[in-house]
């Protein structure tokens, strides 16, 4: 959205309240959805959890082409659809509710800066897991991805995301760089986060905020999502504290939903945290 | 360690050792650590357009980008990082993800993409240090590559346009500059009294932006108020590259043209500028009866008024 656009629409938002019908959308749970989607998605609900705002979820085959920029997942509040996390961030802070409030300038500083270690390397690392590492890519994410598709439409879409995604991953540099390597990065970036996260409940102290939500969401999803093998999820089990941090969340904001819809384990995912 | 280490990278100018940010960033870690390089520059070689740099060559081994160089350096027992404390290494990462993020595709921007800049500045710069007939090709690679990066990057759906991601990215740019400049305060460095890599990081990325003379800079403008990364830039420089930094006081971009020069360049500036606006006027007029947006953007509190009034569904 130009800058213009994005103003005019947080002063509309600012004037109404919450609703009881928001909706979120993702593409369909059990046969569709890949791992950097639903780490995405569980951020954005875990962020809306902690504000304590009621959202619906409504799995869509075609939920990444409803969405305004293309990723899932996506809101829709009253007459707005706004996607991304960073962006829904703005939008309920708009609507006076933030979980950022109480930080100082150089708090805030920091938080926006581990958010971009999160999505630069985390993010990234999914991203690259899924799509450039050929076992994966054919076992797992080309059928997946269009799973709710015939043929050929199936096999249309699924190589142009890939060949989407490769692109974007030479553009950063990241194609030169082998599957190591990216666990490494991973390694790295976890052990960051668990150095920030020390003995402490939260990122920032006793008040969770947006950087806890989006390390939630990939963490979790990292250690419950079924691989062609289990080095990613050992990597982040390696770090007692954030496996501590993830089951606090769970355990905080996420109890009634664990034993609704998670009792069903799928191929693709585990269930609750082992 | 018998033979130094030899750095390629790209030559200096407008007071800096180098132009080239990642060049940049790995000369500065290099002082900070004491590390003795032997600093060879790439220009008027064909290894502009054969090497990626910077490159690290030593003992027969070969080492390429500067984090990766940095690594390097640290377990040749070059450590500048030794003195952190475990979540200050933490906070490093993070703070070079956010100028990964945020500021890089700016930068990318302004020195690679806006034509002005381009046209003024940077490719003749480049071209003048490439040898003939690759003098035709770099600059015009490295652009490509800058624009593909940012449209791959930042470029969602329905802003294919680079126009539109233009004003996304500036910013978000903005915005990074502003948190960096809280962040440091009133400290010399980042992390107290002595510089880190987290140093080394900034001051590849917002040096050349401080001290390269481009035409159209909006962004430097926006760092020129930024006093206290100003002053860090310059205090690095004074100190560990001492060569002419004593010939800068202020951290405004000096242009060396006689007055004559400087008349004659803001005409031809305020008639680009002008020529601008004309030519989005044009493309305002032609695409408003589709372009809801803009008929909104007038009025947002005779709508949100509207608004309050109707019943929600």
């Amino acid at each position: 959205m130009s800058l213009a656009a994005e103003a005019f629409v947080s002063q509309i938002a600012a004037a109404e309240p919450w609703p009881e019908n928001a909706t979120l959308y993702q593409p369909l749970k059990e046969d569709q959805i890949l791992l950097s989607d639903s780490a995405s998605s569980l951020a954005v609900q875990t962020f809306l959890r902690m504000c304590g705002l009621p959202v619906l979820v409504s799995c869509r085959a075609n939920a990444e082409y409803m969405s305004p920029s293309g990723k899932v997942p996506f809101i829709h509040v009253g007459n707005q659809v706004v996607s991304e996390l960073g962006l829904i961030v703005q939008f309920t802070k708009a609507k006076g509710h933030s979980l950022s409030d109480g930080l100082d300038d150089v708090q805030r500083a920091e938080m926006k800066a581990y958010m971009e270690l999160v999505n630069n390397m985390l993010l990234t690392a999914e991203l690259y897991i899924q799509w450039c590492d050929d076992y994966t890519a054919t076992e797992i994410s080309r059928p997946r991805y269009s799973s709710p598709y015939s043929w050929p439409l199936n096999h249309i879409l699924a190589y142009q995301k890939q060949w989407e995604v490769r692109r974007k991953m030479n553009a950063i540099g990241w194609s030169g760089k082998s599957l190591e390597q990216v666990y490494e990065d991973v390694s790295q970036c976890c052990q960051a986060l668990s150095q920030r996260l020390g003995t402490q409940p939260y990122f920032f102290n006793k008040q969770p905020t947006e950087l806890d939500a989006l390390v939630f969401g990939h963490l979790f999803t990292i250690l419950t999502t079924q691989l062609t093998n289990d080095e990613l999820a050992e990597k982040v089990k390696s770090y007692t504290n954030l496996l501590s941090f993830c089951h606090r969340i769970e355990q905080a904001y996420f109890k009634e939903h664990d034993r609704e819809s998670q009792s069903g384990s799928s191929r693709h995912s585990k269930g609750s945290l082992p | 360690m018998a033979e130094p280490m030899e750095l390629l990278c790209w030559g200096g100018d407008w007071d800096l050792p180098s132009v080239h940010t990642d060049s940049l960033i790995v000369l500065t870690y290099a002082k900070f650590s004491g590390a003795k390089l032997a600093v060879k520059s790439i220009d008027w070689t064909w290894r502009t357009i054969t090497a990626s740099v910077p490159q690290l060559h030593y003992e027969g081994s070969t080492v390429t980008e500067p984090t990766q160089i940095l690594n390097f350096l640290r377990k040749q027992r070059f450590n500048a990082d030794y003195e952190l404390t475990a979540k200050q290494g933490a906070d490093t990462m993070a703070y070079i993800a956010l100028l990964e993020e945020k500021l890089r595709p700016a930068l990318l921007h302004t020195f690679w993409v806006d034509t002005e800049n381009y046209a003024n500045l940077t490719r003749p710069w480049f071209t003048s240090h490439s040898p003939f007939p690759l003098n035709f090709f770099v600059p015009g690679r490295q652009a490509s590559l800058a624009l593909s990066r940012i449209l791959l990057t930042k470029a969602e759906s329905p802003l294919l346009n680079i126009t539109e991601v233009e004003g996304k990215i500036y910013s978000e740019a903005k915005e990074c500059l502003n948190l960096l400049s809280h962040r440091l305060g009133n400290f010399h460095f980042f992390f107290g009294d002595t510089p880190t890599s987290l140093d080394a990081f900034v001051f590849g990325h917002i040096a050349p932006l401080i001290k390269a003379p481009l035409p159209s800079g909006q962004l430097q403008k926006h760092l020129n108020q930024l006093d206290n990364l100003c002053q860090f830039c310059n205090a690095i420089l004074k100190n560990y590259f001492n060569a002419s930094a004593e010939k800068r006081t202020d951290c405004s971009p000096t242009t060396i043209h006689d007055p004559v020069d400087a008349n004659l360049q803001k005409l031809t500036q305020l008639v680009n500028k002008e020529s601008n606006l004309i030519e989005k006027m044009d493309d305002n007029l032609r695409s408003s009866p589709q372009h809801r947006p803009h008929r909104h953007e007038s009025k947002p509190l005779a709508l949100a008024g509207e608004r309050n009034s109707t019943p929600h569904s």
